[in-house]
Formats: structure tokens, sequence, C-alpha cells
């Protein structure tokens, strides 16, 4: 650089420190500072913003972009139920810059990668010439876990797989040349994650994303949509397009559905696909609705039990001939995987050579393949000089060095009996760049791992495979991770900003829409199963609810009359309450004969004792307890999250929080505590849900789950107080009013006398006191008679029937017969039988509800239970 | 000879089945050796959608969905099958040693410039592990007891075909659908499906190539009877790669070479590759499974 910058304090220290950390490895390529010790000229604007800001600037800015992070929920480990090893990556305020002389050369590099990989995959599963002129050996091919046979039909009567969208890793070596790390074409990560670092550091650094000479991303998106639109069968507007996840139990499942929601995809798993009629459809509300675009995001062997594997829940059964048949598009197409191969690294050159007929531009990773034999020699010679790779699991290098004498015997051993299977490879001596440290508040120098995503994009001209153009993201996701790291396992992530030679304008990501649109209203096409999950956020919350306050009731009076006589308190009805058991030594009912002849326990021992029983509910452990109440809860949200807004998103995370939290609970005031925040969370919750989630089917069935679980709760603890409790009378039915939230109102109707015929009007007949049985049976009508009918049927639908049964009961009792409740056996005799007659065709109803509305979803079975396992 | 072939499978489901897509592989191939005429695949209840194809080893595939609920599946194929006299190898290819040929067979074993045939190529993936066929060194030195240095492939092979017939029982009871290698290389004993994996698994540890063939195979009814309807059976054998010449097929289970009285089905890596039928179904419960095969000489 002629004009180095004039430096500032700032920088004259931080280019330093910087300069410092480099000392080991001074001789390497560094993407921030020249050999001569000057930073760069692309880093001109952001060393600029730098200098402006002060390192405490950028700190606050990091943290700021870390709380927006937090707030999108980015969180890894989705599937681990336990909130401390759930681990969030640490957004890097600095990007990787790439000048737009360097990224010419490197866009030029990725397209011709994606052509010949494209051509690889059409001879692959086509003529195969590749294999019989020699140039790829065959047994490096069909032992690959993403090489699909079922894809590889004779005669080619269908399409042949194609690539639409890839994802290619690319480091700078120590002599800062760009390097190929590997391909990611089956199930395709980042993108989401590359979008959403932009967004949020755009928000976090304003004035630097807007002013910055920056390419933007949102262009490419657009072109990856109509990408996608295009490949509908028969070319259909605005086809059904679907982001087709394992489901809430994958790493990746965030991304999924983000990316879903951001592109305007439904997010599908595979019991809401089905391929009827000759078409993949998916499962809603409304009967079955066409698919015409897949995106996959699952791996080949997974997607159709049919013609994969066989024990793949995760599948399409009939999935893959519907793609033959040219019925549906996937995107990209099963039997792509076999381009992840590890070992095809070594044979791009000859491939480019013999496919493209020129010269491998980019140079890929430095691999060995053991199948050739004189290779293995060289590999077996001195194992500790490579790395090696299992083709079965290529994602983990294996380091021979670090291996015990036994180990490392072990691994020679197999090497030798299937050389094809392994691949040894040279480590990559990387180039450092520099990445913020926000803990130390420097800035130092780290290797950095990006990835590249291209988009084929047909529309631009021949669609021959050797011509296809492909697009590549100007943009993309980094990590700072040495050479080879999974994007997974690293902590850090970084934006990647390539330079434009000129200044574009900031476009917003969310655009004004161009084209016309169809008003949709979120309705019929709701997939049944996101319908289900609904349901059971409901049942389970509401019953997570309902046991938090009767616990918290049952420690008031743990409190207050724990150290009494058990049988002069309400703790044994209470404790039937929440299905728990005394122990045989406090039970009133054992007989005492049978009893140890021991003195009565002390009154602070059965104090403790209670207390342990009761804080148990705290625990994973219990199987009654609360958190697996919560935990249920917290799957079908997960599997809805793309249906619940961010506020209802946030409240489940600091439940979640919470209960991780629980388990520590020692006292019994704590314990109170605890579960007023979980009621107080859980009403913020649904209250979040009623007010955001538009009043249609989905909200529908949350709602219907959640009042037909709170009537089932009221009428057990009023059958409880009124006629089954040990110790029936007024100090239980204010508990019963406590625990249904009614004793305020009641108070102020009646003050403090309790009439057992007051609280069963206020409880069961009042239809304007919300938590009244009369009240929820009516909404349940409202709320099911809205739900769709899938056949035009003059009947009632069964739930319908139910609802009615249950109101009839309760509108023509005979009020009459239930006085003088508490001397009059009659009386307890018609309660006891109207609460049952009300409590039977509410149990029926959440299986006339599946029946009607989930049924379709279950699983498919395999004809005859076939399964080798991979060669 | 002239056969006409009828291979019925009946499923009988305990509960209502509401979707199956399924997969026959049960049309059978035309071979030089082999003509098949009039062959015609019934389906019941009648599939809304099928379709045929080819698959990798060029055996034809039948696709079809039912959407009708249905408590039974059955499927029948008939077929008039003419088939012919096989060839023996001859020539070179009856004294090349085995040797030669595991090195012809392994990949590019360095200093040769000529790029071997495309039969040769594709028979290399005869040689690798399938799902259900690993190679190990147990079979490995069970097979070395029939190949011995400078032995001939082809006298080595038939020293198999011959040692497992010999040295195997025939045990319908004894086998499910996949048995592992190692209980029937203990056990002695097996079903004509173990015997083809358990040869193809020892040619394979030696370093050669070998498919498994399924077929048929026309049976003769004890002396002074009548063939029995129905009684004829499936039954699988397996084919072994001699350079120059072609594929040779052996049956274990009965000690001998294919000859004409041999209907070949389809065949593959491993059984996995030719499974006759199967299916991912909605619904079915339990299901009971009736198989009947006719091999009808016609001359």
């Amino acid at each position: 650089m002629r004009n180095p910058l004039p430096h500032s304090t700032l920088l004259h220290q931080l280019l330093a420190d910087y300069q410092a950390k480099r000392s080991q490895t001074a001789h390497r390529y560094d993407d921030l500072v020249t050999p001569e010790g000057q930073f760069r000229a692309r880093w001109q604007p952001l060393v600029e913003e730098l200098d402006e800001l002060g390192l405490d600037g950028l700190q606050q800015r990091t943290l700021e972009a870390q709380n927006l992070l937090h707030e999108n929920g980015v969180t890894f480990n989705v599937y681990e139920d336990d909130v401390r090893k759930m681990r969030s990556w640490q957004l890097d305020p600095i990007p990787y810059v790439i000048s737009p002389q360097s990224w010419t050369m490197l866009e030029q590099g990725l397209k011709q990668r994606a052509r010949l990989l494209e051509c690889l995959v059409t001879d692959l599963y086509g003529e195969r010439r590749v294999i019989r002129d020699g140039i790829l050996p065959p047994e490096l091919v069909y032992t690959h876990p993403g090489w699909l046979f079922p894809a590889a039909d004779t005669g080619n009567l269908y399409a042949r797989p194609n690539v639409i969208f890839q994802g290619m890793d690319v480091m700078r070596n120590e002599d800062g040349e760009w390097r190929v790390l590997g391909d990611w074409t089956q199930a395709v990560s980042g993108v989401g994650y590359a979008l959403e670092n932009r967004i949020i550091l755009s928000r976090a650094l304003s004035r630097l994303y807007r002013d910055a000479p920056l390419s933007r991303l949102a262009g490419f998106l657009q072109a990856y949509h109509r990408c996608l639109s295009e490949l509908a069968p028969h070319r259909r507007g605005n086809p059904n397009i679907v982001l087709f996840t394992p489901g809430p139990g994958s790493s990746g499942y965030f991304e999924h559905a983000w990316l879903a929601n951001y592109m305007n995809f439904s997010l599908v798993e595979g019991g809401d696909l089905v391929v009827r009629d000759g078409q993949v459809s998916m499962r809603t509300l409304g009967g079955l609705k066409a698919v015409d675009v897949i995106v996959r995001q699952i791996t080949d062997p997974w997607c159709d039990p049919l013609e994969l594997r066989g024990d793949s829940l995760l599948g399409v059964p009939g999935l893959m001939q519907a793609e033959r048949r040219g019925e549906v598009a996937i995107a990209n197409s099963l039997g792509v995987g076999v381009l992840e191969h590890p070992a095809l690294a070594g044979f791009l050159p000859g491939l480019c050579q013999y496919l493209l007929g020129e010269p491998l531009q980019l140079t890929g990773r430095d691999v060995l393949w053991c199948g050739t034999p004189h290779y293995l020699n060289t590999v077996l010679d001195n194992m500790n000089a490579w790395q090696i790779r299992a083709v079965q699991d290529a994602t983990k290098p294996i380091i021979p060095a670090e291996l015990t004498p036994d180990a490392l015997a072990i691994l020679r051993q197999s090497i030798i009996q299937a050389p094809h299977l392994y691949v040894a490879e040279q480590p990559l001596k990387p180039a450092s760049s520099p990445s913020y440290n926000l803990q130390h508040n420097k800035v130092t120098p780290q290797p950095v791992c990006l990835r590249f995503f291209a988009l084929a994009d047909p529309s631009e001209g021949n669609t021959e495979p050797a011509d296809l153009p492909h697009r590549i993201m100007p943009g993309g996701l980094a990590w700072v991770a040495p050479p080879g790291t999974p994007v997974m396992e690293s902590t850090i992530v970084k934006d990647i900003w390539v330079l434009s030679p000129v200044a574009q304008p900031h476009i917003s990501l969310l655009q004004r829409a161009k084209g016309p649109i169809l008003v949709t209203r979120d309705g019929m096409d709701l997939p049944s199963r996101v319908a289900e999950s609904l349901f059971w956020i409901g049942r389970y919350g509401e019953r997570l609810d309902n046991r938090s306050r009767l616990l918290r009731e049952t420690l008031t009076s743990l409190v207050e009359e724990g150290q009494l006589r058990l049988t002069d308190t309400l703790l044994p009805d209470l404790f039937t309450a929440l299905k728990l058991e005394l122990p045989d030594s406090l039970d009133p009912d054992e007989d005492p004969s049978a009893r140890t002849p021991t003195e009565p326990p002390v009154a602070v021992e059965q104090f403790i004792t209670l207390r342990k029983i009761l804080l148990d509910m705290f625990q994973h452990s219990d199987n009654e307890g609360l958190p697996r109440l919560f935990y249920a809860m917290l799957r079908n949200s997960r599997a809805v999250r793309d249906h619940l807004g961010d506020d209802a998103w946030r409240t489940i995370n600091t439940l979640h929080q919470t209960f991780s939290d629980l388990p520590n609970i020692q006292g019994a005031n704590a314990g109170q505590r605890g579960l007023e925040e979980i009621v107080t969370l859980l009403a913020a919750f649904f209250g979040l849900c009623n007010e955001t989630m538009p009043h249609h089917f989905g909200w529908r069935f949350m709602d219907i789950g959640r009042i037909t679980e709170r009537c089932i709760a009221s009428l057990e603890l009023l059958k409880l107080a009124m006629i089954s409790a040990r110790r029936p009378g007024t100090d239980l039915w204010e508990t019963v009013l406590a625990t249904t939230d009614n004793l305020t109102v009641y108070r102020r109707r009646y003050r403090s006398q309790l009439y057992p015929a007051a609280i069963l009007d206020l409880l069961l007949f009042d239809e304007t006191n919300p938590r009244s049985v009369g009240y929820m049976l009516k909404r349940l009508e409202t709320q099911i008679e809205h739900l769709p009918h899938p056949e035009t049927t003059p009947f009632r639908s069964q739930e319908t029937r139910l609802i009615i049964q249950a109101t009839s009961h309760l509108h023509l009792v005979d009020l009459d017969s239930l006085t003088d409740l508490e001397n009059s056996a009659k009386a307890q005799a018609a309660l006891e039988t109207l609460l049952d007659q009300l409590l039977t065709p509410l149990y029926a109803l959440s299986d006339a509800i599946s029946h009607s509305h989930f049924s379709h979803a279950e699983t498919p079975k395999q004809l005859v239970t076939l399964q080798g396992s991979v060669t | 000879m002239k056969y006409q072939l009828r291979h019925t499978t009946h499923f009988e489901y305990s509960s209502p089945v509401t979707l199956s897509h399924n997969e026959a592989r049960l049309l059978p191939r035309d071979l030089d050796v082999q003509r098949c005429t009039n062959t015609r695949l019934t389906i019941s209840p009648t599939p809304l959608r099928q379709h045929e194809r080819l698959d990798f080893f060029g055996n034809r595939v039948l696709y079809f969905v039912i959407q009708d609920i249905h408590d039974s599946l059955e499927v029948t194929i008939r077929s008039r099958i003419t088939t012919q006299k096989r060839l023996e190898p001859t020539g070179d290819a009856v004294h090349s040693g085995w040797e030669t040929v595991v090195q012809h067979l392994a990949p590019d074993s360095g200093g040769k410039a000529t790029i071997a045939s495309p039969e040769t190529l594709d028979a290399r993936l005869f040689t690798l592990n399938s799902p259900f066929v690993k190679r190990s060194e147990a079979l490995r030195r069970f097979a070395l007891d029939c190949f011995s240095p400078q032995r001939s492939l082809c006298d080595s092979v038939l020293a198999l075909n011959q040692k497992i017939y010999r040295e195997f029982s025939y045990d319908p009871e004894y086998s499910t659908l996949a048995t592992p290698l190692e209980d029937v290389l203990k056990d002695r004993k097996g079903v004509c499906q173990d015997f083809a994996h358990l040869a193809i698994g020892a040619l394979r540890s030696v370093g050669l190539a070998a498919r498994y063939v399924s077929g048929y195979l026309e049976t003769f009814p004890p002396p002074g009877q009548e063939k029995l309807v129905g009684a004829d059976a499936s039954h699988a054998w397996l084919s072994v790669f001699i350079p120059n010449w072609g594929w040779l097929d052996i049956d274990p289970t009965n000690g001998s070479l294919p000859n004409e009285r041999y209907l070949t089905l389809a065949w593959g890596r491993d059984y996995g590759d030719v499974t006759p039928l199967r299916g991912v179904m909605n619904g079915g419960g339990a299901h009971e499974l009736t198989v009947e095969v006719d091999v009808l000489p016609l001359d």
C-alpha cells in the first residue's frame, strides 16, 4: 500500500497488539495486515469505523448483536433439554472482507466447481462415462453412503439428479491462496445463518453497513426463490414450496424454521407429506394440498422408506418415484449426496479436464484416496503424517498421531481391510484473519472457515449441465475455527463482506413486493401435525398451570399446618388431588396395628417428609412432576416454532430457564415463589398467543386443548372437595376456589361466607364466570363448531355431540336435588352423578378430536422388515 | 425347455390398509438363455397407478400404489418361459488361476497401462461388501480350503459349490430373512438364500466378484406321486465373474450348476437388491403371508 492510513493512537495500539499475537506465525498470510505491517486497503471502511467506535464501543455493539441473536433464539442442541448445555454462538462484529479483485477470481472458481459437480452427478447417474473411462474408480463411487442405487436406473427413462443449491467450504492457506475444503449438496445448511448474521449486524452497526461498498444478499435470495418456483412441475403459477426438515430433534431445526419463515415456505416434516394420486401432498386441516417443490434438509438415505433406508421414520414413502416421474421437484434431487465424497477432491482436476475440458481453477484439499494401491502404501508407511477420514462418516478427521497404540493398530487394520473406505489428507495450514474477542475486548488473528453458496439459475441461459450458469451468493457464513471444523462446533460466526467496485445501494431484505400476491389467510392449509401440537400445547400448558396452583395451595397448607396431626389437616386430601401418595408411616388410612409399634413421627420429621414429597415434583425424574409436563409442552412448541410469535417464544425460553433452576429449590416458601412464577409465565404465554395468533384453526385447537383440560381439572377437584374428600368442608372449598382462581370473585359476591350452593353456582352454572364449567362448555362448543368439517355431512361430528351431551346434563339438572349438600346424602349422590355425567363426555372429547382432525398422520409400516447394515 | 410359471404372493392383514406404496421385482428378465413371453402381473386390489422401470442391475421393477382401503393384497406373476442350454466356460477362461483373476479385479494395481474392460469395471462392484454380505477373515479361511494356490478359478469355484452342498444341511426352520453369515458358518445349516449369501461372502473375501440371483427351479414330485399345485418354491443361487468369459451361475444349495431347469428372475449384490415384493403401508397391523409357486413344464 502506498499511502498508509494516518493511524490514530488506538489503531497503532490495535495493530501492535495484533502483530504481537502473530509473532509465531508471522510468515503466514494475514487478511488484515500486509507483510510490511500495514492495514490492507480493503479493510479501510472497517478500520475507520473501529477508530471511531473504539474498542469499548465495539464491545457494546457486540453485546447488542448478541442480544439480537439471543432474541432470535439462535440456539444449538435444540433437542437438549438442559438449558445450561444449550449453546448459542457469538457473532463477531468484524466481518470477513474480500476485495473485488479477489472475489472475481474466487467467484469464477466456485462457478466452475458448481458446473463441474453438476456434470459429474449427471454422468454418474446416467452414462457413467467417468467410470467406464477409468477416471473415477467404481469402488470409490459405489461405497459412499450418498450414492443411491435406486437413483441410477438402467436406461435413463427419467430425469437425472441435479444440484440446484449447494454450499462450498473455502479457506485461505498460509500463502493466501483459496482452497476448497468440501461441498455440501444434500442438506445445505448455513444460508439462513448467513442471512441472519447480516440482518443483525446491519442493525447493530447500522452506519457501517449502510455506507460500506459491500454486495447485498437480497438479489441472490430473490433469484433462489425464483429458481425454486420455476422448478414446479408444469410451471404452475404461485407454486407450493415446502421446506422438508427432519424435525425439532435435528440440530439445524432453528435454521429450517427461520429460513422457511423468511422465504415464505411451509415447514414440513415427513409425517406432513404423503404421496397420493401420483403427487406429493401436504396433510392440512382442509385435506391434502399439492406440493410442487421440496427444499430438502434431510440427507439422502432417510428420504424414502420404500426405496432407501426402510427404517427411516423421517421420510415419505413413494417420494423417489414421485421425483422420478417429475410429479414433484426436489432441491436438491435425491442422489446428489455422493458429491460430498471426501476422496473426490483428489480426482477433481482429472474430472475437470475430462468433463469440462479445462483445468480446475480452485485447488481442493490435498487428499490421497487409500483405494489407490500406491497411495495406500504411502499412507501406511507413515500414518502419523496424515489425517484420516472414513468415507462412511467424513465429518470428523481421525488424527493418527493422537491415537493410542491399540487404536492406531485397529485403524491400520481397518484401512488395510477396506482401503477404499479411507481418505488421507495433509492438514491445511490456514491464513489468519482478524476476529474480535469479546471476553478480552481485543482483536486477534484467527483461522476462519468460509461457506459460500451456489445457485443453478437456468433462466440465465442454457440448461445443459456443462453450460449451466451458476450464481454465487456475494457473501456467506464464516466461522472462527481451524480448517475442517464443522460449523456447529465453532463458537464464533462472522458475516462475509464481498466489496463491490462501486457502492451498492442498501436494499432492505424485506422488500416491497413486485409481483401480485394471492392474499391468503392461515386456515385450511394448516398442517394437521401443527394443529395437533397446538392442541397439546394447550393441554399440557393448562395441566401444568393446574398442578402448579394445586401444589402452591398444598405448600401453603403445609407451611400452616404441616406439623399438626395429619388427620386434622387438609394435606391428605390435597395429596390425593395431586395424585401423590402419603408414606405408609403417615397415612391415616393405614391400619395402626399393622404399623410397626413406634411412636407417631415427630412433628418436624413429618413436616420434612411431606415437604420432600412435594418438592420432588420439581425433579425431572419424577413422572408426575412438573418438569415432565413442561417438557411435553416445550416439545410441542418447538414443533410449531414458526406458528408462535417471538414474544410468546421468549416466554417459553424464560420458562425453560425457570424449569432448569427448579430442582434446586429447597424450602416450601421458595417453592411457592417458583410456582407463582410458573403460573404467571404460563398466563403470559397463553395471553400472548391469544393476542397475537390469528384466531383461526391453529388458535382454536390450542384453546380447545386448554379448555378441555381446565374443565376436567375443575370437575375432578369439585368432586374431591364436595364428595370424596376425607375432610369435606369449608377449608377445602376455599382451596378449590383458590386453585381455580375464583376466590376473589366469590368473596366479592358472598363475602367470606362459604356456601356449597354458592360455590356450585359459581363453578358450574354461572356462564358469565369464565372459570365455570358452563362457560367452558359453551366456549368449547363455539370453538368446535368453527373447526373445519372435511365432508359436508348433515350429521353432527362426534365432538359436537359430546359437548351437547355434557351441556344438556348441566342444563337439565334439578337444582333442588342439590340443596343442603352438607347434610343430605341424596344431594351428594345427585351431585356425584352430575359430575360423572359431565366428566365422561369430556374424557372422550380428546380422542374424538384427534380422530376427526389429526388421525391421518400415522406412521407408515414396512411390509417386510429388511435392514442390512451399511456397507 | 418350456415352462409356465405362476408365482402368487398373498398378504392377509389384521386391520385395513389405507394406502400402500410397493415395489415388485417379480417380472423375469430376458437373457440369452431365457425368453419370457405372455408375462402378466396381476395385482388385487387393482392399483391406482403402476409404473415399470429397469433398476441399476437391469431388473424389471414394477412400482404400484393402492389407495383403496383393503384387507388383503395378492400379487401373481404368470409367464411362459423358454430356457436354453447354458454354455460352460471354455478357452483360456477355464484355465486362468484364481489369483490372476483377483489381480485382474483389483483396483488400478499400478504399472499396467491398460484400462480394464467395461465388464470388469462393472464386476468390481460385486467384490465389495453389500448390506447383507460382509467380507471377513472367517469367510476367507472358509473359502481357502477350495482356493489352493495356482488352482484354476473354475475348479476352485466348483469345489466351493460342492463344499457348501456337502457340509451344510438344508433347514427351512432355521433361517429368518437375514441370517448373519457368522451364524450360518457356525451352525452349518440354512436355506438357499443363506447358502447363496455364504458363497458370495466367501468369494468376495478372497477378492472375487459374485452376485446374488433370484429365480425358480423346476422340482419333481417323489416317485410315483402327482406334482402338487403350488408346491414349487422361489430359489436363490449366485453368479461368479469369470474375466473374458462372463458370469457363471452356481447353486450351492443343490451342489449343481444351474441348467435349463432354472428360471432367472433378477440379480443384485444380495437379497436386499432383489426382494420380490416390498412395500410401505398405512395401517395393516399384523399380516399373514402365503406364497404359491408353480413351475409347470409345457413339453
